[in-house]
């Protein structure tokens, strides 16, 4: 089935084309130079953007997959999680063009499309499987107990990790968005250099936090020169204390949920320090590790689209008053 | 010539069909609904109330604004996708050239409102010349209060933002202010009408790039350059 999806529930414009788990077009319009001069997502910004190139980005979508509108046999969006003035745009656009083509509709979780986004990177990743997924705008641990089955194991009590990479560049004076950056530097500094603490270490839980890593880094350098300081030293510990909580977590949910097979999926997946000492980790312990491909980390709409494929096989779709949600819940097909 | 109309900008949403210059229907929605979730069913009961498809219209009409930021991007983003995939001319519409063209045969100065939210108004000044109206200078986007009291002469407030702020407008005004009857409003078929016209100039506007008129930065954008 021919599925096209559509992504707005941030700062990316995107729309896919996803036939039966291969993806025909994969079209992203970032935002991210709009955003960087304001040092971080700015929702009005974000939603502007989204109605000025929504049209192009379908269109684009089509195009690149030598494919008709009238080609496409369901259309799936975001229409759950996210920024609300965002989430709209994408929901508008898609329930019009399911009214005018008569096709079915289906709205879908913004987490779901990540986890889709590792299942179309790995398509025999075994089920259950447990799945982390973190970027800046979420960081969640899912129990994935079939295609659209879940249970939600962990979540961020504050911050997402993607934040708390940008938050620290910020101070560092590296720019936006902070994860490219930090990873980057971090390849040339000492991650042992500066002890940061390592959130809820004994806190029995599989949850996440991270504001309080990023207030320790800038109290550590608060009132220095910043321009005397070893910012490759303090870009790889602030990293390594990033990393190991996350893998620690995950690993710990994975041993809790008697499952073996672990999936990393979101824009955060794409740091490379998180993907060395994951293998790591899983090696020792003997889990099978299934990352995303790094084209499908960040937010795009082929993940949507083959999250829709699957809700759509279940026998699920939403009807024209379909709304959008921002903090709806990670919810199970039925 | 059939034309569908959407205009989400103000308190309650408009979908206006029309037959040439025959009003075929005048929807208003309600105003506690949000837009986006009934805006294809309110669409598809208008049509279906008259015996109509979306393959029996041979245009679109969709206001642009400036109104509500996120209520005028439901619309006009349903505007441009249902363009797009009949391949049907779209025509923008200014939310505020549709409130002051129902305005009929005022002989005085005409002000179009939408509300902008904390005490601020958009606005657009008209008079009628020689049957048609005529927009007089810029739109203005503002406290109400600042807008109104740059008016000096008899002036018709059109918009169901006007009687929002009737009171604030009333005592600054005085006698000076008549206001359009509440519930007159025929935001639709007025956005039709003006689709219409521009379509029978031979106007229309792209359905992948049509964007809102906002007349307002958001706040970021301002202070930044403000900073610059
Ligand atoms: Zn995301």
């Amino acid at each position: 089935m021919l599925v096209l999806g559509i992504e707005t529930s941030c700062d990316e414009t995107a729309a896919a084309l996803v036939a039966d788990g291969h993806i025909l077009s994969n079209v992203v319009a970032s935002q991210m130079d709009l955003h960087a001069s304001f040092g971080g997502v700015v929702p009005e910004v974000a939603a502007r953007k989204h109605v000025e190139v929504i049209g192009y980005v379908i269109n684009e979508a089509l195009g690149s997959a030598g494919k008709a509108l009238e080609d496409v046999e369901a259309i799936a969006v975001t229409s759950r999680y996210g920024l609300i003035g965002c989430l709209v745009v994408g929901v508008a656009a898609a329930k019009a063009l399911a009214y005018t083509l008569k096709r079915p509709l289906v709205g879908i979780h913004h987490i779901e499309g990540h986890i889709f986004a590792n299942i179309l990177s790995n398509p025999h990743i075994p089920m259950p499987h447990v799945c982390l997924t973190v970027s800046g705008g979420h960081t969640m641990l899912v129990y994935v107990k079939d295609l659209c089955q879940y249970e939600v194991l962990g979540n961020t009590l504050d911050d997402a990790a993607g934040e708390a990479f940008d938050k620290v560049a910020k101070f560092l004076g590296l720019g936006f968005p902070g994860g490219p950056v930090i990873d980057r530097l971090a390849a040339q500094g000492d991650r042992t250099a500066y002890n940061f603490p390592r959130p809820l270490r004994r806190s029995g839980t599989v949850d996440f936090s991270f504001s309080g890593l990023k207030t320790a880094v800038v109290n550590r350098f608060k009132g220095s020169d910043i321009s005397t300081l070893p910012v490759s030293d303090i870009a790889a510990s602030f990293q390594e204390a990033v990393v190991e909580h996350l893998v620690s977590k995950t690993v710990q949910a994975a041993s809790r949920a008697d499952v073996s097979a672990i999936g990393v999926t979101g824009g955060v997946a794409m740091n490379s320090r998180l993907r060395e000492v994951f293998a790591e980790r899983c090696r020792q312990e003997g889990h099978q590790l299934f990352f995303t491909r790094t084209d499908l980390c960040g937010d795009n709409a082929a993940m949507v689209a083959a999250a829709g494929a699957a809700r759509l096989a279940h026998g699920e779709s939403a009807d024209l008053y379909l709304s959008a949600v921002p903090n709806a819940p990670l919810e199970s097909a039925a | 010539m059939m034309i569908l109309s959407i205009d989400t900008a103000g308190r309650s949403d408009a979908i206006g069909l029309i037959d040439g210059r025959r009003v075929l229907a005048d929807f208003v929605g309600d105003v506690t609904h949000n837009s986006l979730q009934g805006i294809i069913m309110n669409i598809d009961a208008v049509l279906s109330n008259a015996g109509l498809t979306l393959a029996d219209v041979d245009g679109l009409g969709v206001g642009i604004g400036p109104g509500s930021w996120t209520g005028v991007r439901v619309g006009i983003t349903v505007g441009k996708m249902m363009a797009y995939a009949t391949g049907k001319p779209l025509c923008g519409v200014s939310s505020l050239d549709a409130l002051a063209s129902q305005a009929g045969d005022a002989s005085t100065l005409i002000c179009s409102v939408v509300d902008a939210g904390r005490g601020n108004i958009y606005a657009g000044f008209y008079r009628r010349r020689g049957g048609v109206t005529v927009k007089q200078g810029q739109y203005t986007a503002g406290p109400v209060e600042g807008l109104v009291a740059r008016i000096r002469e008899p002036v018709l407030f059109v918009g169901d933002a006007a009687q929002v702020h009737r009171q604030t407008i009333s005592a600054l005004l005085g006698d000076l202010a008549r206001f359009m009857k509440a519930g007159e409003e025929r935001q639709g078929s007025a956005t039709a009408l003006l689709a219409l016209s521009r379509l029978e100039r031979g106007e229309s506007d792209d359905a992948l790039s049509l964007v809102p008129l906002y007349l307002k930065e958001p706040l970021v954008q301002a202070l930044a350059a403000r900073k610059r």
